[in-house]
């Protein structure tokens, strides 16, 4: 007499078996099946690169990076670093990428010598930085460190002016069609830049974006959104993907080819 | 050389003092004359002593001497200049062209025995001796292979030549010259002459036109431009009697790819045996191109050989049209779409994947600046409008690509430039492997079961030899030498396939073959060109320590040698080759491959030029040449059997892999026989123009040609008498005339 234990019963059945068999071929076929590399391309992906400068540690909103990398990665094709990486303006790297993320709400320490150098480095090979002022009031006025961080870009980039970027600008129709610029303030409805040879190499938000993105391991967001609320932060976190899509694809959306589509669009979402 | 013997003055005598001498000795005898006529006495002894006594004096004065002289002599020199064009190979009643030229030339010969004949060929520049008195058995093809009638400047080198200047020049011809034209002015006939100071001859082969129908003559309103309407004007024509009184024009294109293409057709009206006819083609592909204008004859044309004409055009590109495809925005595609734009040159049409149905994009439709990706329309009407494609990082299954891939693979082979880049979603993981697309690939794709499809650990690419010297590479090697920044990963890349070049390698990664995995391969399909990088770290050239040490400029060199490649842009073409002499069909042909200065063979060793030859319009076996390229040589010559008529290519592959390419025609008859008819009344008027005469071949033997010039040689003078002789007989004579005159009364 032979005892079998009911699993190795039902295991043994002519469909079980049949199941597990077209299983074990799947798995096979799925193994064999060339597979695109996951990794292949990250360093190429969209890296909110967080600038240190004089003695700032960290970024005023330490989250808010990770968090907008991994906000473009759910709503876009575009991959990015969910783990952002850090660079100082006196440190060679900092030419190692084409964007740097700089936030504070502190006044800035004069840059060195060092630090201007690096910079320039880093906008003579045509890459973007974004000004975050994170101490920005609720309307938009400038924090310490939104005036010395202009001050300070002033000397490395003498000949270049901030204008006004309304919405008119590519950069509110890289992906979403926004209307004004929002961030964890309301702030003013536009941006200002330096723009040189035609791209805006340095965008200055008095929004504190930094402070609607950021949202801790638990989950919970780390600051609250005025006057807007919830709506604000999503506007907010678009006004992020769409800067992030202007770095990565620069003018794009001012190709011909969009802008019938575009025109009609805008004619329907603000009537 | 014959003697001869004369009597003759003094030779210290000059003329001037011989002529007055005599001019007064017939004076003094006239004035005796005079006065015998009023004497009646004695009268005849008074004359002859007279006579006497003045010829004795100028004797005296003239002293007379036996002149003896060897003389010789020599035949005028006479340049005929024979006619050596193709349309000499005419055939008429009688034979061909050439040999009523011939004829011609040794009635004249035959005519003038004394006359010292120059024959000389004249054809394309200055004229050359052309041998004709012995008819050789290869004489047609030698004496009819000049592709134009270019007398003009044959009368012109004559006379610049420091050579003995002719005393009369004979043009031998059918008269279907290109210069002078047909409608020259008397004016510039004359000065024609007048560079010679003789008058010009002239004789004329042929008397009558033949039966024919022909495209006489195709002229394109400024310069070829792809994509860009070209006006053509095609004129026609019928002579001989022919009846044509409407012909239907085609202009097509040949294409290694496939049939010819129809780019346009019409007809054309004719009065007085002529029509002209204005059309307007689009070439798409830029490099040289051949457009085949013909005409369909009536029953009765005796040369089909001019019912067509292969033209070839050099397409130029006004703008380059790129169509840049991207799967993701990264910062690759960041750094290639802002070197795209940048360029003026180029018109950039891009279309990046920024959402995928995974994405969640929390809006509505209409608050997204998304629009469809017309892989549609791009793929199918559009594609022929692009020159370049470039794929970046593009996954093709999701986006309905697949099926279009037909079509991609024809672009290519039609002259179109692709590019694929990579990505985490090229080459074998946009599951391109085993579609019609690998095949144009430089490439193997490996799409087999447990195949990799890219390699994610870190490598710097290494410079293959071929890549050292591959000119397309030298604006990035100018910037940064040998050194290449760190690729985050690659594509993993099969062997190069035939026709293919790697130039970046991976260092440790092989492919089946045990040969060293490529990075960057570049190669040739048919018409196209394609490009495969297996990187998406391009932009790191841009941005990393290696680009700022060079001001980032190394991105912007690499893909300014891979579109300019991809573009057959002549600054990265290996060589340049042209037709040494044009091609004349039936006639062996030779290329000349002019190689870049920087050009070299990988390693610097001995180099082998090789060039393959393939006909475009017809299926024919095609031929091979090879030949050994010094190191100091800056072209090669390669000769090619005859060739039939029709459109050519030539592929020239350096050892170093580098390849470059060159369409040509070859026609029977070219431009000579275009315009079939004889033109006699401009030989007639080029005689009349410059005091010459005019003969048709039959009577060259009535040409009258300038007399010959004798030539003395050993020339003796001696004296009668001595000087004293003549002194004292003088003396004498005139004393007897003394004598006479007194006895007669006179004083």
């Amino acid at each position: 007499m032979r005892f079998r234990s009911p699993a190795l019963a039902r295991l043994s059945s002519p469909k079980t078996l049949a199941a597990a068999l077209a299983l074990a071929v799947g798995v096979a076929l799925a193994l064999l099946v060339p597979r695109p590399a996951r990794a292949f391309g990250d360093s190429g992906g969209f890296d909110p690169r967080v600038l240190l400068t004089g003695n700032q540690t960290g970024p005023a909103r330490a989250t808010a990076p990770g968090r907008w990398s991994w906000e473009l990665i759910q709503r876009t094709s575009a991959p990015a670093r969910l783990h952002p990486t850090v660079v100082r303006a006196d440190d060679p790297a900092i030419v190692d990428a084409p964007f740097l993320y700089w936030s504070g709400d502190a006044d800035v320490a004069p840059l060195t010598s060092a630090e201007i150098a690096g910079l320039r480095r880093f906008f003579s090979l045509g890459g973007v930085l974004l000004v975050d002022d994170a101490g920005a009031g609720d309307r938009g006025e400038k924090s310490p460190f939104g005036i010395g961080a202009r001050r300070e870009i002033a000397r490395v980039l003498p000949d270049g002016t901030p204008i006004v970027l309304g919405t008119d600008h590519v950069l509110f129709r890289t992906f979403y069609l926004l209307r004004r610029a929002e961030g964890r303030v309301e702030g003013p409805p536009s941006l200002d830049a330096i723009v040189r040879g035609g791209q805006a190499q340095v965008l200055f938000s008095e929004h504190d974006l930094g402070g609607a993105l950021a949202r801790s391991p638990a989950g919970v967001w780390e600051h609250p959104v005025v006057p807007g609320g919830d709506i604000q932060r999503e506007h907010a976190v678009r006004l992020a993907v769409n800067i992030a899509m202007y770095v990565l694809c620069s003018n794009y959306k001012d190709d011909q080819v969009h802008a019938p589509f575009l025109m009609r669009r805008r004619a329907l979402s603000f009537p | 050389m014959t003697l001869s013997t004369h009597l003759g003055p003094s030779g210290d005598m000059p003329a001037w003092a011989v002529a007055l001498a005599v001019a007064l000795a017939i004076a003094s005898f006239a004035m005796l004359l005079v006065e015998m006529r009023r004497r009646e006495r004695g009268g005849t002894a008074i004359a002859v002593t007279g006579l006497l006594a003045v010829a004795a004096l100028l004797a005296a004065v003239l002293r007379p001497a036996r002149v003896s002289a060897r003389e010789s002599v020599v035949g005028a020199r006479v340049v005929v200049l024979a006619d050596t064009s193709r349309s000499m190979a005419l055939k008429q009643r009688g034979g061909a062209r050439w040999e009523a030229r011939d004829r011609a030339v040794q009635m004249l010969a035959k005519a003038h025995p004394d006359a010292r004949l120059a024959v000389l060929g004249f054809g394309q520049g200055a004229a050359t001796p052309l041998g004709i008195s012995a008819p050789e058995p290869d004489e047609e093809q030698r004496t009819t292979r000049a592709t134009e009638s270019d007398l003009g400047t044959a009368v012109r080198a004559l006379a610049a030549s420091p050579q003995e200047r002719p005393a009369a020049v004979v043009v031998v011809s059918d008269g279907r010259l290109d210069d002078p034209p047909e409608d020259a002015s008397d004016a510039s006939l004359h000065a024609l002459g007048d560079a010679l100071h003789v008058p010009i001859d002239a004789v004329a082969t042929t008397r009558d036109a033949p039966a024919d129908a022909s495209v006489r003559r195709v002229s394109a309103a400024g310069a070829a431009v792809a994509h860009v309407p070209l006006p053509l004007r095609v004129e026609v024509g019928c002579a001989g009697g022919l009846a044509c009184d409407e012909l239907t024009v085609t202009a097509r294109e040949l294409r290694d790819d496939g049939p010819p293409a129809v780019l346009a057709s019409g007809v054309a009206h004719l009065k007085d045996g002529k029509a002209a006819l204005d059309m307007t083609i689009t070439l798409e592909r830029a490099g040289s191109r051949i457009v085949e204008v013909s005409i369909k004859a009536p029953p009765g044309d005796t040369i089909p050989e001019n019912d067509r004409r292969l033209v070839t055009f050099a397409v130029a590109r006004e703008r380059v049209r790129v169509l840049h495809v991207a799967g993701h925005p990264t910062n690759d595609v960041r750094a290639l779409r802002q070197w795209l734009k940048s360029d003026a040159s180029i018109d950039v049409v891009a279309f990046f994947i920024l959402r995928t149905p995974m994405n969640d994009v929390r809006a509505t439709q209409n608050e997204l600046a998304l629009i469809p990706f017309p892989v549609d329309e791009l793929f199918t009407e559009h594609l022929p409008s692009f020159d370049a494609i470039v794929l970046q990082d593009f996954d093709a299954q999701p986006y309905g690509l697949e099926k279009y891939l037909p079509n991609v693979e024809r672009y290519v082979r039609g002259g179109g430039g692709l590019v694929m880049v990579g990505g985490t979603n090229s080459f074998v993981a946009g599951g391109y492997a085993g579609t019609p697309l690998a095949d144009v690939l430089p490439v193997e794709l490996d799409g087999s079961p447990g195949g990799t499809a890219a390699d994610t650990s870190p490598f710097v690419p290494q410079w293959t030899p071929e890549g050292r010297v591959a000119p397309l590479l030298a604006p990035l090697r100018d910037v940064v030498g040998d050194e290449l920044p760190e690729m985050p990963g690659a594509n993993v890349l099969g062997d190069v396939r035939p026709g293919g070049v790697a130039l970046w390698t991976h260092p440790t990664r092989t492919t089946r073959s045990g040969a060293k995995m490529p990075v960057l391969a570049v190669g040739e399909e048919g018409d196209g060109r394609t490009i495969a990088l297996g990187i998406d770290g391009a932009w790191k050239l841009e941005f990393s320590q290696l680009g700022a040490h060079t001001a980032g400029r190394g991105h912007a060199a690499l893909w300014d040698g891979l579109l300019g490649w991809l573009m057959r842009d002549p600054r990265f073409e290996p060589a340049q080759i042209e037709v040494v002499g044009g091609c004349t069909a039936g006639l062996p042909v030779t290329l000349r491959a002019r190689m870049l200065p920087s050009h070299g063979a990988p390693g610097g060793g001995p180099e082998t030029v090789s060039l393959d030859v393939t006909r475009i319009d017809a299926p024919e076996k095609p031929i091979h040449v090879e030949r050994p390229l010094p190191p100091e040589a800056s072209s090669v010559d390669l000769p090619l059997p005859a060739l039939a008529a029709g459109g050519y290519t030539a592929r020239l592959r350096l050892a170093g892999g580098a390849t470059t390419r060159h369409d040509f025609a070859c026609e029977v008859g070219g431009d000579e026989w275009a315009d079939s008819r004889p033109d006699p009344p401009r030989l007639q008027a080029l005689a009349r123009a410059t005091g010459g005469s005019f003969a048709f071949a039959d009577d060259a033997g009535t040409l009258p040609l300038p007399k010959p010039t004798v030539v003395n040689a050993e020339r003796h003078v001696t004296p009668l008498a001595p000087p004293w002789a003549w002194s004292l007989a003088a003396a004498v004579l005139l004393g007897v005339h003394w004598v006479a005159r007194r006895r007669s009364g006179l004083s």
